[in-house]
């Protein structure tokens, strides 16, 4: 899951980025509201954290603008200002979460699955399709409830699929989802994942629309 | 209110009973010197007008040898009395006078007035002679009658008084109590404010002369609701500043948990103890502002500010010196500042590590100490990127980071900075260095008395 963190202190920034990449998260880190402005507009991100006090574009100026130009991405503000008239300014300018520093990283990573999945439209934490469970907090996969080990890029790609199910994502979607900048992406990256996944989860799982892309078929059957 | 204090309504009473009385006591004593006086005058004409007859009439009617004694007719009479003298000889003379001549001193007092004692009574005597020197006739009257009347006028002066005097109290007690009214409801107003409201006091009808106190009182809250407001924020920013330093330091070190590479978790371990290093710095930096604004002047003793800054430069190099910085001291052998050695050091302290946190790696920061007529100059100038002049002007603004600086702070030093000028009667302004093109910051402090003249 992509992610875009915007946070101008440069010791939690690094703390912050480094510690969502441990929970499994692609995160780019951006210093200032303009950058974040800029990078938001500019790349899918599944979910953004939001610092308030930021150089160039204050965070309320920076989520304003963005629900503005139709982003609808859910927006987890992260901030020291914990007044109350704070707090609910920061929700009616559009902000999905609310938490105030300091944070616990395994919360805050929670916390961001959580909105992302709601903005899928699922409410359930454990994703389904076809037999295969997937768990975004524990980052496992089970196929008829037996355990099938991804690797990192295998479970994202499968992540995003399953976040998207009914919709056909384009290579490049899905290389943006995949990837923060400065990781290199080899050009057939994600059709070897796919082959990957095809391999463990069966070859059913995920369509190839020739020419266009991927899906993963919505599933009929209600989720357990 | 437990000790009596002076109260002003007594005061007040105390002052018109007490001027009235006193005016009415110095009237009387004017009237009863006047009275005494007029009475005087009067009675003495009486007597010699009196004495004028009895010369007269003797010269005529009393050729008698025996003495003759004028009845008394009047209840006022016994304090009056005559003697005619014939030729040595009593011819006349009242019931109640001594039948010897009542002023004794022969040759003497053959006329005028004379006051002197018969029976253990003061009189008023006056003698005088006929006209062929043969009849001495001596009229007197005793002094205790003209000291009965003026008794009576006295009484009928002082005696309104004693019963006026009470009844004055009594109506001034109401008057004045009733004219406090205003100020005794002020007071009312004030008792049953809560501590924490500050908002003026709004009466109505007060009286002009209390308006000024009103409007010193309405002024001093509106001063302490400011303050107030001010320290109020002061502590929510503080605590809010101090919130991304402690989130930085949690996130580091739940990173360092997690960490199963070597490198990896060293580097969060790093962060976290720089985060602890940066929380520790704010904290001082509150503490320092803290105890800055909470007033109170500091040390005037002289303080060699080449020597202090030869001490922080030392204390910073090795930092630059890490960053590849070029720290250099240019100043005279000593300059003598009155002041706090420690504040000052703060000062420094602060100009000097900004000035090479900000410069950037590779940059030349510059001190400089130098005498400027009565002026101690201190200037730290670097080579980094300086700062906008829209920039400038907020620097002051507690708090306030310069933008797209990648370096942590709290942007409390300048605060702290502009205090320590301030409470040491210095100058303070930042521009651009002319040789260094980065920002320069110029400190004035006036020089200790003595430094003055041997610059």
């Amino acid at each position: 899951m992509r992610i875009l963190l915007v946070e101008d202190d440069p010791l939690l920034g690094d703390g912050l980025r480094a510690g969502l990449r441990q929970l499994g998260f692609q995160v780019d880190w951006v210093r200032d509201g303009e950058a974040a402005l800029r990078e938001l507009r500019a790349q899918p991100y599944a979910a953004s954290v939001l610092d308030l006090g930021l150089p160039l574009k204050d965070g309320m100026d920076v989520l304003a603008q963005a629900r503005r130009h139709g982003l609808t991405l859910p927006v987890l503000v992260l901030t020291a200002r914990d007044a109350l008239p704070d707090r609910i300014r920061g929700l009616d300018v559009g902000a999905d979460d609310y938490v105030v520093k300091p944070v616990d990283l395994h919360e805050l990573a929670a916390r961001l699955r959580a909105l992302v999945r709601r903005a899928h439209g699922q409410p359930q934490e454990r994703l389904q399709a076809q037999g295969v469970v997937l768990d975004p907090a524990g980052r496992s996969v089970t196929l008829d409830g037996v355990d099938v080990p991804l690797a990192g890029r295998e479970f994202d790609l499968l992540h995003v699929l399953m976040l998207n199910a009914g919709r056909v994502l384009t290579r490049e979607q899905l290389e943006q989802h995949l990837y923060s900048w400065g990781r290199e992406v080899e050009s057939n990256a994600v059709e070897v994942h796919v082959h990957h996944l095809r391999r463990k989860l069966g070859s059913a799982l995920i369509r190839t629309v020739r020419g266009v892309g991927y899906m993963l078929p919505r599933d009929a059957a209600a989720v357990p | 209110m437990s000790r009596p204090s002076p109260s002003l309504q007594g005061r007040l009473v105390g002052l018109v009973v007490g001027l009235v009385a006193a005016l009415w006591i110095a009237v009387t004593a004017f009237v009863w010197v006047e009275t005494r006086h007029e009475l005087d005058e009067l009675h003495d004409g009486h007597l010699a007008q009196a004495a004028a007859l009895l010369v007269a009439q003797n010269l005529r009617e009393i050729e008698d040898d025996a003495p003759v004694d004028a009845p008394l007719l009047h209840r006022y009479a016994p304090r009056v009395a005559f003697q005619v003298w014939h030729e040595g000889r009593l011819a006349l003379r009242s019931a109640n006078a001594p039948t010897a001549p009542m002023v004794s001193a022969p040759g003497r007092s053959a006329s005028g007035f004379e006051t002197i004692e018969i029976d253990g009574h003061g009189w008023r005597v006056f003698a005088t002679r006929g006209a062929e020197r043969d009849v001495q006739v001596y009229v007197g009257e005793r002094s205790d009658a003209r000291a009965a009347i003026l008794r009576a006028v006295l009484r009928g002066l002082l005696a309104p008084l004693a019963l006026a005097l009470p009844l004055l109290a009594l109506a001034g007690w109401w008057a004045v109590r009733r004219g406090l009214l205003p100020l005794r409801r002020l007071g009312d107003t004030l008792a049953q404010r809560r501590p924490d409201a500050l908002l003026p006091v709004a009466l109505d009808d007060v009286p002009s002369e209390m308006a000024p106190m009103l409007a010193a009182l309405n002024d001093l809250f509106v001063r302490i609701a400011a303050l107030m407001e001010t320290e109020r924020r002061f502590t929510a920013d503080a605590a809010h500043e101090l919130r991304t330093p402690i989130a930085a330091i949690r996130a580091q070190a739940q990173v360092a948990l997690g960490e199963a590479d070597d490198a990896a978790r060293r580097h969060a371990l790093e962060a976290t103890v720089e985060g602890c290093d940066r929380a520790t710095r704010l904290v001082e930096q509150l503490l320092t502002l803290s105890r800055l604004e909470a007033g109170g002047a500091p040390a005037r003793a002289p303080v060699d500010l080449v020597a202090l800054a030869r001490t922080v430069v030392a204390a910073l190099a090795p930092q630059a010196i890490a960053h590849g910085q070029d720290l250099g001291l240019d100043a005279p052998p000593a300059c003598q500042v009155p002041g706090d050695e420690t504040l000052l050091a703060v000062l420094l302290r602060n100009l000097v590590d900004n000035a090479l946190r900000y410069s950037g790696a590779g940059a030349a920061v510059q001190v400089r100490v130098e005498r400027h007529g009565a002026q101690a100059r201190l200037v730290i100038a670097d080579a980094g990127p300086g700062i906008a002049e829209a920039d400038r002007a907020r620097l002051g603004e507690r708090f306030f980071r310069v933008l797209g600086s990648s370096a942590s702070g709290s942007g409390l030093g300048w605060s702290i900075v502009e205090r320590i000028v301030a409470v040491h009667h210095g100058s303070l302004r930042s521009g651009s260095s002319a040789t260094l093109g980065g920002l320069e910051v110029t400190v004035e402090l006036p020089l200790s008395a003595g430094n003055v003249r041997a610059a």
